[in-house]
């Protein structure tokens, strides 16, 4: 399977220096990715999952963000040792990127068509005239309507659906084997997340790339992915293929968050389930398993002992000394 | 029937739109335009809606922290949207608003116990010592420690800045709290927290909640009514199980299937609404909706459909601002 691997991440660490010291923001850190598949990612804040982002496109801020240790095997090149010139061929050519806010992604002060064109000139080396009418192609697949208009508008004249459309035009215009997209929905309201989303499924399916989709939201996991990477606090909590994550979650960090989403089933106005305590800080980690302090099975193990990411299942893995004596547990 | 705690009718929130160098008005924003709802005592009302519908100027309005274009604020009965500021002032102990950024809405400068006083203070309850009793008591309401009073709010994290928040609003006891996306900033793992908070308070202090929010799920779990907004008017209303079960109005078909179900088993098929929601400056004519309506005919176009009742529920109607009946 790892021959296969389009993106192979292994024992990633990416450290930040700050004020306070050095923290380690991703804690080794191994998941793989399939061509053709999308994989999830999926954590509250600052568990890591953008940092592990931009420790794969190599864009973290400098100097204070460095990948400590770890592979990262892209279509059988090491993304850790590249050189910068492996980079800037790999980024924006074979990795598409796109973000939460694609007012910040995109400059303000060019035409949208010179944007999208930028990339083609630059990594398929064509001339300006042949990368503007490639442009107009890429318009029209991501559902830009009158798409030879568009291309002399400016960002702030399109909407932030259409923005983060062409976002994703200049993502795929040089036919990347890698999308990763980066909350690319947050900041979209509900009826243009559905749509964004279906574009990217539709996209998928035609170009056989593979996306690592990074996301808070459960229920985009749900529908837009095959497999799931929980992070909580820098580490890998739980990874398994999306159905088996949702029918038979493993780690308690996992089962917590599941239960605490309001449901349409849920008796309306009763108590949720909750996580007692709060997300904590890079600063103050707590030692052992990073969950010990907010875990209602924690006892001395997890607190001294790290647990090792082991199998429960085809394809699962979890990251709990006890995950064998709670799955019995019936949850709330 | 007694008189509803809060009730908006045909309420307007105009702005107007300046362009041009000498900033002459060249247009008009209707963010809100002719709302009329009912809060009952100790009940919620959610309000749901896309960004730029006007759910966020309505709850402003109806704390007076906007000025109403037309329509009136019936609190207790009493027409509160022509009221001076002075005349407003007792009125604001019965009325408080949550924010959805704590960080933004409480001053970093001064402690937690001083943040939480201070409506006290401004509104003469209570000797020093009482209020200083009373921020305790507050603290504890809200599931923070007495020390916390001591403390900056930077000190805190976004949960617990959001129940210092919450704190200071119900200081005065009041009857209504309007909140605007109270937990749209929060990690998951702490909005279910931030919710029971709300379901707790309200329970034991039998607050009202005209509650704001875009996420349907949590919307449907506090609300006892929920009332859907778009481009500034109100395109259904029902009671919450209702809305949610059977949805009559074709944009609330299209929220709900639009919602990400944690939950692969049940891929929703799903109803994808085209284009953008558009501006509330030239809003469309006739049925506001009629732009991206999957079911719009000539008559959407040219005729604004009314807000009628096809079903009732106990004492509350199933209203839908539609033509048809889907």
């Amino acid at each position: 399977m790892s021959q296969q691997a389009l993106l192979e991440v292994r024992g990633l660490v990416t450290a930040f220096d700050t004020e306070g010291g050095r923290v380690r923001a991703v804690d080794r850190v191994d998941f793989s990715l399939e061509r053709g598949r999308t994989l999830g990612i999926v954590g509250e804040s600052g568990c890591g999952k953008s940092v592990t982002a931009l420790s794969i496109m190599r864009l973290l801020p400098q100097p204070m963000g460095q990948i400590l240790a770890g592979t990262i095997h892209f279509e059988g090149t090491d993304l850790v040792s590249a050189d910068q010139s492996t980079l800037h061929r790999i980024r924006g050519g074979r990795i598409g990127m796109i973000f939460q806010e694609p007012m910040t992604a995109l400059n303000p002060v060019h035409r949208i068509g010179r944007q999208i064109a930028e990339s083609l000139i630059l990594h398929k080396g064509i001339e300006r005239r042949a990368a503007l009418e490639r442009a107009v192609d890429m318009l029209e697949r991501v559902g830009i309507p009158a798409p030879e208009v568009r291309l002399s508008e400016y960002p702030h004249q399109l909407s932030g659906g259409m923005r983060q459309r062409v976002m994703i035009a200049i993502a795929l215009a040089c036919d990347p084997a890698l999308l990763i997209a980066d909350e690319p929905t947050t900041a979209l309201d509900v009826t243009v997340q559905a749509q964004i989303l279906e574009l990217i499924a539709k996209l998928r399916s035609e170009t056989g790339m593979g996306v690592m989709l990074i996301t808070h939201d459960l229920g985009v996991i749900a529908e837009q992915c095959d497999d799931v990477v929980v992070m909580y606090a820098g580490r890998v909590a739980e990874q398994a293929s999306v159905a088996e994550l949702f029918a038979r979650p493993r780690h308690p960090y996992t089962r917590g968050l599941l239960d605490s989403i309001p449901h349409l089933e849920t008796p309306r106005k009763s108590r949720l389930p909750t996580i007692a305590g709060m997300v904590p800080t890079l600063k103050d980690l707590p030692d052992g398993c990073r969950f010990n302090n907010r875990c209602p099975h924690a006892d001395d193990r997890c607190r001294r002992e790290q647990p090792p990411l082991s199998r429960a299942g085809d394809g699962h893995l979890v990251a709990c000394h006890h995950w064998q004596r709670i799955a019995g547990e019936v949850r709330t | 029937m007694s008189t509803p705690l809060l009730e908006l009718r045909d309420l307007a929130t105009h702005f107007p739109v300046r362009g041009g160098v000498l900033l002459r008005a060249t247009g008009t924003n209707r963010a809100v335009d002719g709302v009329s709802l009912t809060v009952q005592r100790g009940e919620t009302l959610g309000l749901v809606g896309e960004s730029g519908c006007g759910k966020s100027t309505l709850g402003k309005t109806v704390v007076r922290l906007l000025e109403p274009t037309s329509g009136s604020i019936l609190f207790e009965g009493q027409d509160i949207a022509g009221l001076s500021r002075r005349r407003l002032k007792p009125l604001r102990r019965e009325l408080q608003m949550v924010f959805q950024d704590p960080a933004e809405s409480l001053n970093s400068r001064h402690t937690v116990g001083n943040l939480i006083e201070e409506p006290l203070s401004i509104h003469g309850v209570g000797t020093a010592a009482e209020r200083a009793a009373r921020v305790r008591e507050l603290l504890d309401l809200v599931g923070l420690p007495a020390s916390a009073a001591e403390k900056f709010p930077f000190e805190f994290s976004g949960g617990q800045r959001q129940r210092i928040s919450i704190a200071r609003a119900i200081a005065l006891g009041p009857k209504l709290l309007v909140c605007d996306e109270p937990v749209s900033a929060l990690d998951v793992s702490i909005q279910s927290q931030i919710l029971n908070l709300f379901l707790d308070l309200q329970a034991e202090l039998g607050l009202a909640y005209l509650f704001i929010a875009h996420d349907l799920a949590v919307v449907r779990h506090v609300s006892d009514s929920i009332a859907v907004m778009y481009l500034g008017r109100i395109m259904e209303y029902a009671d919450a199980d209702g809305l949610m079960a059977r949805p009559r109005h074709p944009y609330t078909q299209a929220l709900i299937t639009a919602i990400p179900v944690p939950d692969p088993t049940r891929r929703s098929t799903r109803t994808i609404l085209s284009g953008d929601v558009p501006s509330p400056i030239d809003p469309p004519s006739g049925c506001p909706f009629h732009t991206r309506c999957p079911h719009a005919e000539a008559r959407c176009r040219n005729e604004r459909p009314l807000l009628r009742e096809t079903a009732r529920k106990g004492s509350t109607p199933h209203m839908v601002a539609c033509h048809f009946d889907f």
